[in-house]
């Protein structure tokens, strides 16, 4: 009942400010609901992006950016612990992390532990639910995260320092210098962030114990306007992380895992002619973790991948109408560990596309992609959509698509358990989004539906021997909700943005709803701005979720609803510094993401944001 | 205008904290059956481990009349029982729960369940306890990482503090204890074992190591001999070897028999009653008559009949064979009550994987 009424709210909630919107006279600044800017996508399906700013008022992680500002849903071995999504009811592998639109997902896991990742390192990040393998390749299932390193020209000579402190130690620093001519912009970025987290667990008398982490990230972007039909850019993030696991019980041996991440890429693009223009990638990433199972002890397990990877896209626009695109894609691993032998594998790919105005309202696109890998069976990929714009106020979004996940390093290399013969899971996909927009305000409602099929999971044999096999067909459907809105009344400024998910994500052999994926999740901020002064609230609700796979009630994690409260004031002129206030938790909500891992009740933090 | 406005955002974030209330916190979340007035004297606990690093392991309780109750540890002592119970022992009034990965020994009266103490020092991955005079001895695998520090550590009954440790080669896993004597099995830990070590009480020693065949697991002694199943080692270490049932001689430490298993054929636990051995492998449970120590050509039943998914724990008791299931360890599992001849009794659910089944004065 209590879900019916949330969905009841939202409905009111959305109603209300489209309406309540209309009789305004000022305009949405920054509507961030937009097309998809990468080149490589397509326009039949939404994306969020999450500006600057949000990344600032948010908490360095990533899991703590999306958790409060996307409908994913994270679970989180404790605060800054092991943190893996489920994106649209999807596995953790099936959500693909893209750096400048590479994937960097860890092929030894298939994942991204988003505690892994520093947001501070970016400057804008692109949400996009849904399928998109025909640009992305292997993964891209439930949906994919772009952390974006914008390049600006022309804006000159600037400097930003960021710090914060906050209760259990918890620091951040974070330098970030920019400077950009016409021809020649460059950006480097600098991060630390760390913590104590040895937080009490709300309503006990037990301390978070070993759960303390730092990491450093270094961000490196520049392009260079060679000429006018050139331009080069170079991109490179470092990574740097130790982690210890808090224990789970307090006479539990401790543990710890470091994590060292390299990146590289370098960009090419060029216009040819008249009507060509063309995108060459080459990029080198590296991933490397250390797992000691004792802390006291300097043994280790560990597992290391290089990877190459080189894509190439021609563009071909015979009029403003129309676009031919054509590319390639090569992906080159190279890793071993401590269960695995070492193993290289090499993974191609050709893309074809269309796409379409047939008329200012309407569009078309088609893109197919050819995998060429024996050993995966030779995929062919495909994604196609309508977009449909009647009026400025409504837009109709659909598309379909084939997506692929490969099997992991461990699923094919782990010695004496992976199998090489794993096939890729399969999903089809389609998606209706309906987009509404007035002057201040928009709305959008996505309903979708995804078959997967050969999932890929870990099974017990009668031996007790967990093995990875291809097993169940998953379907899942859902609807997403998203709200922005914008408001200026003199001096007032106020924001609202909203998103709400409703996911059921059914194995299909049992009828049953996946482990850790909940119906409900409802995330809002709202905030006010009045001169120099302003103020955030941000609040999510995660429905329950089931933590065993009969679905039984003893088991059930609770749902809850965290909410955190900001407020900040800009001083100075020239040189601006905005010295905020931070209450995590407001509510002390005593709350579970992962079953018996406690998060911290409320607490607080302070930060000063310069510019100069 | 901007009256309607400010109302409106007012209702806006009066809906918006109205969520606070769209919890299920106050849902109706099934609650275990009242236990007996913390009365457990009369029947079987069954051990559910539950998941490693989940701190959801439990006690389920089976009284004389077929009632089952859940989380009975919990339910008495407002706490959780912790990460990983790997297995219980009886002595005198009190109950010793080994829980693995929390590396505790939590103590209780074995009648009323009430918490008497917790050990927690000089612990390190204990896996199994037996009790002799005023000692308790708990098998310890020690640090995953080091082959050497492996170890039984010595509990004083009296203190509940662990008074020394007696070192013993890697993987030290079920105990037993006859005329004096600790037997240590060798499973292999970390790694893979193939020994019995041999512990005199009185001297605190080592005193022998009988070579038995790789991960020696079941242990049984009755009339002089020590019964050992090896699993041996299984097809993923990809150095298959094959199992074995030994029969030693506890007089001299000497094996005097052994049944070799055909290859790829891995055989787990031991059971003993009725001058009959009980063993399995996979699903699928096998009795040797002493009097005729060889083995048998089928399985006494075959528990998949029943709809067992995974056989993860069994005991012999008073003219039954209790199975555990433990299905695909993430759901609640189940236990199948047989008698004797493999005819099922009775079944029923209990919690997240159960491994193993202690009888309280039946």
């Amino acid at each position: 009942m209590k879900q019916i009424v949330c969905i009841l709210f939202i409905g009111v909630l959305s109603s209300y400010e489209i309406y309540a919107q209309k009789d305004s006279i000022t305009v949405l600044k920054e509507v961030q609901l937009k097309h998809i800017k990468i080149r490589d996508s397509i326009y039949t399906t939404n994306t969020v992006v999450l500006s600057d700013s949000v990344l600032r008022q948010n908490q360095a992680s990533l899991t703590n950016l999306l958790n409060f500002n996307s409908p994913i849903y994270f679970k989180e071995n404790g605060l800054g612990m092991v943190s893996s999504p489920s994106f649209r009811g999807t596995t953790a592998s099936q959500t693909a992390v893209l750096w400048n639109g590479i994937n960097i997902n860890s092929q030894t896991t298939g994942q991204t532990d988003f505690n892994t990742i520093n947001t501070r390192g970016f400057n804008k990040i692109e949400v996009r639910a849904g399928g998109s393998s025909v640009s992305t390749g292997s993964g891209a299932v439930g949906g994919t995260i772009n952390l974006v390193n914008e390049l600006h020209y022309d804006t000159g000579f600037n400097n930003e320092l960021f710090a914060n402190y906050g209760e259990f130690n918890t620091y951040g620093m974070d330098y970030r210098t920019e400077y950009a001519n016409k021809e020649f912009s460059i950006m480097i970025g600098l991060s630390r962030n760390g913590s104590d987290n040895d937080y009490p667990f709300p309503e006990t008398d037990i301390i978070n114990e070993n759960g303390q982490y730092y990491n450093s990230n270094f961000s490196f972007a520049s392009g260079y306007k060679l000429n006018k039909k050139n331009t080069i850019n170079i991109y490179a993030n470092v990574y740097d992380g130790r982690r210890n696991f808090s224990v789970p019980t307090p006479n539990a041996l401790r543990t710890k895992y470091t994590d060292f991440n390299t990146r590289a890429l370098v960009e090419w693009e060029s216009i040819i002619g008249k009507y060509v223009s063309s995108n060459l990638k080459l990029a080198s990433i590296t991933e490397e973790y250390n797992f000691f199972a004792n802390i006291d002890n300097d043994f280790f397990t560990f597992g290391r991948v290089n990877s190459f990877i080189v894509k190439y896209n021609l563009d071909y626009k015979p009029s403003n109408k129309v676009l031919l695109t054509a590319g390639t894609h090569y992906i080159h691993n190279n890793g071993r560990g401590s269960n695995i032998q070492s193993e290289t594998r090499n993974l191609t790919a050709v893309n074809v596309g269309i796409k379409h105005f047939v008329s200012d309202a309407f569009l078309y696109e088609v893109t197919l992609r050819q995998e060429t890998n024996e050993q995966f069976g030779n995929p062919l990929l495909y994604s196609a959509g309508i977009s449909y714009r009647p009026t400025s106020f409504y837009q109709l979004k659909l598309n379909t698509s084939k997506n692929f996940r490969i099997p992991t390093y461990n699923d094919l290399y782990w010695t004496g358990l992976g199998d090489p013969n794993l096939k890729p899971e399969t999903s089809y996909q389609g998606e209706i989004s309906h987009n509404f927009s007035i002057k201040n305000a928009s709305f959008a409602i996505t309903g979708y539906y995804n078959s997967v099929t050969d999932l890929l999971r870990y099974v017990p044999g009668t031996d007790g021997i967990f093995r990875p096999e291809n097993t169940n067909k998953v379907e899942i459907y859902g609807l997403e909700c998203l709200l922005n809105a914008e408001k200026n009344i003199n001096d007032h400024k106020f924001t609202a943005n909203a998103t709400y998910a409703y996911t059921v994500s059914e194995n299909q052999e049992t009828g049953r709803q996946l482990i850790y994926v909940p119906f409900h999740k409802f995330t809002t901020s709202v905030g006010y701005a009045y001169k120099k002064l302003s103020a955030y609230y941000q609040y999510i609700n995660n429905g329950e979720v089931f933590t065993t796979t009969d679905n039984a009630t003893n088991n059930i994690l609770d749902s809850y609803i965290v909410a955190n409260l900001g407020v900040d004031y800009t001083f100075g002129t020239s040189i601006s510094y905005k010295v905020g206030f931070q209450v995590l938790n407001l509510w002390n909500e005593a709350y579970e993401s992962v079953l018996n891992r406690p998060m911290p009740g409320r607490n607080f933090n302070t930060y000063v944001n310069l510019i100069f | 205008m901007k009256h309607f406005s400010f109302r409106h955002s007012v209702s806006f974030l009066a809906i918006v904290f109205s969520f606070i209330s769209c919890t299920s916190e106050d849902r109706e979340t099934p609650i275990d059956p009242p236990p007996l007035s913390g009365d457990y004297s009369n029947g079987v606990f069954i051990l559910n481990e539950g998941n490693f690093g989940s701190v959801n392991a439990s006690v389920s309780f089976l009284d004389e009349s077929d009632q089952v109750f859940g989380n009975i540890f919990s339910n008495v002592n407002s706490a959780n029982l912790g990460d990983t119970a790997q297995s219980m022992g009886f002595n005198g009034d009190n109950a010793y729960i080994v829980v693995n990965n929390s590396a505790t020994v939590e103590v209780v009266n074995r009648n009323t369940f009430d918490r008497i103490a917790t050990v927690t020092d000089m612990l390190v991955n204990p896996r199994y306890i037996v009790f002799s005079g005023n000692n308790g001895y708990i098998s310890n695998w020690g640090d995953p990482n080091n082959i050497n520090d492996d170890y039984i550590a010595v509990l004083n009954l009296e203190t509940n503090l662990v008074e020394s440790t007696i070192s013993v080669v890697e993987g030290p896993e079920r105990l037993l204890i006859n005329n004096g004597k600790l037997y240590v099995a060798h499973k292999g830990g970390f790694g893979y074992g193939n020994t019995i070590s041999v512990i005199d009480l009185e001297a605190q020693n080592v005193i022998e190591s009988i070579p038995v065949a790789d991960v020696p697991d079941g242990l049984v002694i009755t009339n002089g001999s020590l019964y050992v199943t090896c699993t041996g080692k299984l097809p993923f270490t990809q150095d298959e070897t094959i199992g074995g049932i030994f029969k030693i001689d506890t007089a001299d430490a000497t094996v005097e028999s052994s049944l070799m298993f055909p290859e790829g054929i891995h055989p787990n636990s031991l059971e003993y009653i009725n001058n009959t051995l009980y063993y399995t492998v996979e699903n699928a449970m096998f009795n040797i008559k002493i009097s005729n120590f060889q083995l048998p050509s089928a399985p006494l039943f075959e528990a998949s009949d029943n709809g067992l998914e995974i056989l993860y724990g069994f005991n012999v008791h008073n003219g039954n064979i209790y199975v555990a299931d433990a299905k695909d360890y993430i759901s609640n599992g189940e236990v199948f009550i047989y008698s004797l001849d493999g005819v099922l009794q009775n079944q029923f659910n209990v919690a997240i994987i159960p491994n193993s089944f202690y009888f309280n004065n039946l």
